[in-house]
């Protein structure tokens, strides 16, 4: 029902004005603050096209804990406070699995740029 | 708060201290950078006394939001003087005031050095190929001649004692009990660190904030250690984890030493100065602790908008940054992970 062009797009195309016309313009001490914003701008719009992962990291939550449904984010973080799953190679090898997930998926919204010279740019994405 | 406004008391200050007849102040201008602390750089003009002449001066003073665990301004100046006679390359250190009446708040003078601590043009720029080696060796040096301070010292008995990592672990644990989001990767890199602990080395003066960004480099010279806001006693290794952690490394993350170099040239200069070989576990152990305490600093940076209602994108966004160390605390601690990961990439 809503209007087209999408925000999504709307955002792209805010984001090259920015880069591409804007920056450029500006007195050098400035353009710090305009690339924050082309930042912000990328992250946002990197999470509003990426919702569908936090779902899968609670259901790997729920079918670590061998819960039906979500699992606990809170819960998983004390449990590896106390060393829950040390004494089990294997919960401890899927304990750290999901670790790797979560934190490859938020930097892919949040600083995809950091994964790719990390070498993982693609990480995740198969054979998970 | 504008210093412009407060030259005169500022000018009669700067005389009384240094036994000058009178000061004008031609310039004062805020300094860029320093998100915790302000630099006002200033030129002045001295009649007679310790400074006669022209001088170029930096007042440093508190902004308006902190964080937690930095040192006040007179703490810094007598830590900023410690290191100075003991021949770190620092700012030499001029005068402290804790008098409200002069600028609104305390804050130290000191001189101002020519250079620049920008860190990408440290790391990236070609002209500076041939130096970064020997400026890593140069650093490792620096490191070493501040470790020469140590406890006991009457001039820096407001630091306090050091009683090894689990206390700083416990902090780390109850800021996160804080947070409203959990951040499992940091608990679980927090029990590696429990779990980890090595055995003790006498404590050393730590600058805790050593790294790419915190020198100025004139030219190719090192002119300048800055920002001793956060120096304490502390594990010898403590700067060499912080120094070669990842976030620091400007767009060079495979110079592994500061961005500038591979660590065989800064563990070089550390070594040979300090006489002391450095075990590579427990520089892991303080790497990793480099990892969990830069991630925090970043939340606490966002907190001043989440929490304080500081209206800066600069601090909001800072807080990102953590999930990066997130990354290189499962790659230091999860090698074969990290392989697995790359392999799937």
């Amino acid at each position: 029902m809503r209007d087209l062009p999408t925000s999504l797009e709307l955002l792209a195309l805010a984001h090259e004005l920015l880069r591409d016309e804007l920056v450029p313009l500006l007195p050098p001490e400035r353009r710090r603050d305009a690339h924050l914003i082309a930042t912000a701008m990328a992250i946002a719009a990197r999470e509003v096209a990426g919702e569908g992962w936090q779902g899968e990291i609670e259901q790997a939550l729920g079918d670590f804990y061998g819960e039906v449904g979500k699992g606990d984010l809170a819960r998983f973080a004390a449990d590896l406070r106390n060393g829950a799953f040390e004494t089990s190679p294997s919960r401890a090898a899927a304990a750290r699995a999901i670790l790797w997930r979560l934190t490859i998926e938020k930097l892919r919204e949040g600083n995809p740029q950091f994964l790719a010279a990390n070498g993982l740019s693609d990480a995740g994405r198969q054979g998970q | 708060m504008g210093l412009g406004d407060r030259q005169v008391a500022l000018a009669q200050f700067l005389a009384e201290a240094s036994d000058a007849e009178q000061v004008e102040i031609a310039r004062i201008a805020l300094l860029p950078g320093g998100a915790i602390q302000e630099n006002w750089g200033i030129d002045a003009n001295f009649e007679g006394g310790r400074l006669a002449g022209q001088q170029r001066l930096v007042l440093r003073t508190d902004a308006l939001t902190g964080v937690p665990s930095s040192l006040g301004r007179l703490e810094e100046f007598a830590v900023l003087r410690a290191a100075f006679s003991a021949g770190v390359t620092v700012p030499q250190p001029l005068f402290a005031c804790d008098d409200a009446a002069v600028v609104g708040k305390p804050f130290l003078v000191m001189r101002r050095v020519a250079g620049s601590a920008a860190g990408r043009p440290i790391t990236l720029d070609p002209s500076l190929e041939a130096v970064r080696s020997a400026l890593a060796e140069r650093l490792g040096r620096e490191l070493a001649r501040l470790q020469t301070i140590r406890p006991p010292r009457a001039d820096l008995a407001f630091l306090s004692p050091y009683d090894g990592p689990a206390g700083q672990i416990a902090e780390f644990r109850a800021y996160l009990d804080r947070h409203p989001n959990p951040r499992p990767v940091l608990e679980w890199a927090l029990r590696w660190a429990e779990t980890h602990r090595p055995d003790p080395l006498p404590p050393v003066l730590c600058h805790r904030d050593f790294r790419t960004g915190n020198y100025l480099l004139d030219g190719i010279k090192l002119s300048a250690i800055l920002d001793w806001e956060f120096a304490g006693w502390g594990d010898p290794d403590e700067d060499i984890g912080w120094f070669c952690c990842k976030g620091w490394r400007f767009g060079r993350l495979d110079r592994e030493a500061g961005g500038i170099a591979d660590r065989r040239h800064f563990y070089r200069g550390y070594e040979a100065a300090s006489g002391r070989q450095l075990d590579p576990e427990r520089v892991k152990f303080w790497e990793v602790y480099a990892n969990i305490r830069w991630a925090v600093i970043s939340m606490q940076q966002s907190d001043r908008y989440l929490i304080g209602g500081a209206r800066s994108l600069s601090t909001a966004i800072t807080g990102r940054r953590a999930t990066e160390c997130e990354l290189e605390l499962l790659s230091l601690l999860d090698p074969d992970g990290a392989a697995k990961q790359a392999a799937h990439a």
